[in-house]
């Protein structure tokens, strides 16, 4: 008898848990993974629908691949979604150690920093094109103040492929999003470890090195992976501030996209599955490389 | 072997004044207690000592010479604060070896040290371990390794013992009573713990509110305390209103025989104090005893050892502690006998 009741009891319990689980299931592995499944069968030249179906087909990623722009294109995806990663993180560790110490003001600093978490993308693209823009506002403050002669002389610092402009403006997004994570974890870990290395002799530079920075190291590989992701996969930015041809692997594949043909939606389905295996691989083996440090410092 | 002086220490956060002025002169290899509740200024005491923080006002000596421009570290301090505030990345090793290689110290000497101390604070067999795998008293014994390797001219703990299980306590009570008699090291140490306060320094500071109360031996603070306010706050519950007569105390409820009225003269309005514990209960009167009173148990409050009765003598209750080896029921009448020699004064600080 008490043991029927307890299984009842007990299978309630499963099911209010298989309940829970749900909706992060639905949205995971069916609309998510069934979108991946046909993504990767397309690639492979499966879309009936398109009256196309040569299953399995490797001539997309052959075509792909085998062009040179191809890896141009995936040079500057990485090199944009790198660089804007590095400079974001370095400028989140400087600011998130600035805002736990105490000063005046500190109060509106911390709301002040966060205000680009509320603005989209696109705003920031078009302030970037404002500012930086030949003919923007800087041009014409240095024209203004006598720095060049017209604002025509201003370098070119958007539409390269430097991808200054892009940068800017992930990095402008991106630095309080990674702040919010990194003094997260600051205010956690406290300054009692910071003052003891302090005490036991350690200079600034060795208490950042060897007591702080392994520290808030969960803040740090948390934050860079959602914005190198981001980063890597986003399309605006390098499609309006990008150096036009070769663009980014998104452009790329949203030109296929966009194409009046729809064969080449194959075409454009490789470049986001090439997109996908590639960061793929970089995300996991950072993880893994991250996972290897933390089971070498005694944590599980 | 460093003597710690505070001239005048006075120390603002803002407009809240944290100490008010504090004068302590510590002497060389001596261990002393900041007591005090929470809030007093104790930890911002050891703080400024320690050269975390600075005193707005005043000076700290070492030896004589002034510190309060040097910065924390070269300080040359060890402080063990009361979370440990180990390096959670780092093993038991290399928490006790940060000190010795931020320092450039020579590897085959960090070695040597290393031996010596891992086997002083018995931990050898935990060495590679992490914070995370230690108990509370092996992180505090890492805390102390780390400190004392580094060869601290003061040590400073923040509640050495509040973290820790009672029979703990006492193991790491005796191991820093020999550690600080073996290193011959100035210690400070803050609690808010009196028993804490007395079972382990050699002289106690009792602070109230940023400002230093009595600096004193444990006996002293105990058994002679400069205030009313020390007193209550070293647990004395009998404080009793007197006038001081001719070689005796006149209270509401009976005229008291003292061993010697102290700097009191006659006449003057006094406080007295009477430890629960140095009253004597009895069930039978004795003939010819002094300070005899009769009086009747109201509550009896059973602590394992001992016994807290509430007895009431005339319109006056008295705390009085016995052995728990009897114990007596409420409303029993009995006697008490206050000893002349532990009646002790206090100027009546309303007046």
């Amino acid at each position: 008898m008490s043991a029927s009741v307890r299984t009842a009891a007990q299978r309630k319990a499963r099911l209010l848990l298989i309940a829970e689980l749900s909706p992060v299931v639905i949205v995971l592995f069916v609309l998510f993974g069934g979108a991946l499944v046909l993504a990767v069968l397309q690639s492979l030249g499966f879309a009936p629908w398109f009256g196309v179906n040569t299953f399995p087909d490797f001539s997309y990623f052959g075509a792909l691949w085998g062009s040179s722009a191809f890896w141009v294109s995936l040079w500057l995806t990485l090199y944009y979604g790198f660089v804007s990663t590095i400079i974001a993180l370095i400028m989140a560790i400087i600011l998130s150690l600035a805002l736990i110490k105490p000063f005046r003001s500190k109060t509106l600093y911390k709301y002040l920093y966060k205000l680009p978490l509320m603005i989209p993308y696109t705003v920031g693209i078009a302030l970037v094109v404002l500012m930086l823009g030949n003919g923007g506002i800087m041009s014409r403050l240095l024209a203004f103040v006598g720095m060049i002669d017209n604002p025509g002389q201003f370098p070119q610092i958007l539409k390269t492929h430097y991808g200054w402009g892009i940068i800017t403006v992930y990095v402008w997004k991106q630095v309080p999003f990674m702040t919010l994570a990194i003094y997260a974890v600051l205010l956690g870990i406290g300054r009692e470890t910071e003052e003891a290395a302090a005490i036991l002799g350690a200079n600034r530079r060795q208490i950042f090195f060897s007591v702080t920075l392994p520290q808030i190291l969960p803040g740090i590989v948390s934050s860079t992976l959602i914005c190198f992701a981001f980063n890597v996969g986003a399309f605006e930015a390098p499609f309006i501030l990008g150096g036009g041809y070769p663009d980014t692997l998104p452009v790329v594949a949203w030109r296929y996209f966009n194409d009046a043909n729809y064969a080449f939606q194959l075409q454009g389905m490789a470049t986001v599955v090439s997109i996908g295996i590639v960061s793929g691989v970089i995300l996991f083996g950072y993880l893994a490389a991250y996972r290897r440090y933390e089971r070498m410092r005694g944590r599980a | 072997m460093t003597q710690v002086q505070l001239n005048a220490v006075r120390k603002e956060f803002g407009s809240f004044v944290a100490l008010e002025h504090i004068d302590l002169d510590i002497q060389s290899g001596e261990l002393v207690a900041l007591l005090g509740p929470s809030g007093c200024g104790k930890t911002t005491t050891l703080r400024m000592i320690s050269g975390l923080d600075n005193p707005t006002n005043g000076e700290i000596l070492f030896d004589g010479n002034d510190v309060s421009d040097v910065p924390v570290r070269d300080r040359n301090v060890g402080m063990v604060f009361q979370r440990y505030a180990l390096f959670p990345h780092m093993s038991v090793e290399k928490n006790i070896t940060f000190g010795l290689r931020v320092r450039d110290i020579p590897a085959s000497e960090v070695s040597e040290r290393l031996e010596e101390i891992l086997d002083i604070v018995q931990l050898t067999a935990f060495r590679d371990r992490f914070p995370a795998q230690l108990s509370g008293g092996q992180m505090q014994r890492v805390a102390i390794a780390r400190t004392l390797i580094t060869k601290p001219s003061v040590l400073m703990m923040d509640e050495p013992l509040a973290n820790l299980d009672t029979n703990l306590r006492g193991e790491m009570r005796r191991f820093i009573r020999e550690l600080q008699q073996r290193f011959n090291i100035t210690t400070i140490f803050v609690t808010h713990d009196q028993v804490e306060a007395m079972e382990l320094s050699d002289r106690v500071a009792v602070l109230f509110d940023g400002r230093l109360e009595q600096f004193d031996t444990p006996d002293g603070i105990y058994h002679r305390p400069d205030k009313t306010s020390v007193a209550k706050f070293m647990g004395a519950s009998n404080i009793i209103d007197g006038v001081v007569g001719d070689g005796g105390l006149k209270t509401a409820f009976a005229d008291l025989s003292i061993g010697d009225g102290g700097a009191f003269g006659a006449g003057s309005q006094v406080k007295a104090m009477v430890r629960s514990e140095a009253i004597r209960l009895l069930k039978e009167p004795e003939a010819g005893a002094q300070n005899q009173l009769s009086g009747t148990i109201r509550t009896a409050d059973f602590f394992g050892a001992t016994v807290s009765y509430v007895v009431q003598v005339g319109d006056y209750e008295l705390n009085v502690d016995e052995h728990s080896t009897e114990m007596l029921e409420p409303d029993t009448p009995v006697y008490l006998q206050l000893p002349s020699d532990r009646i002790w004064l206090f100027p009546d600080e309303k007046g």
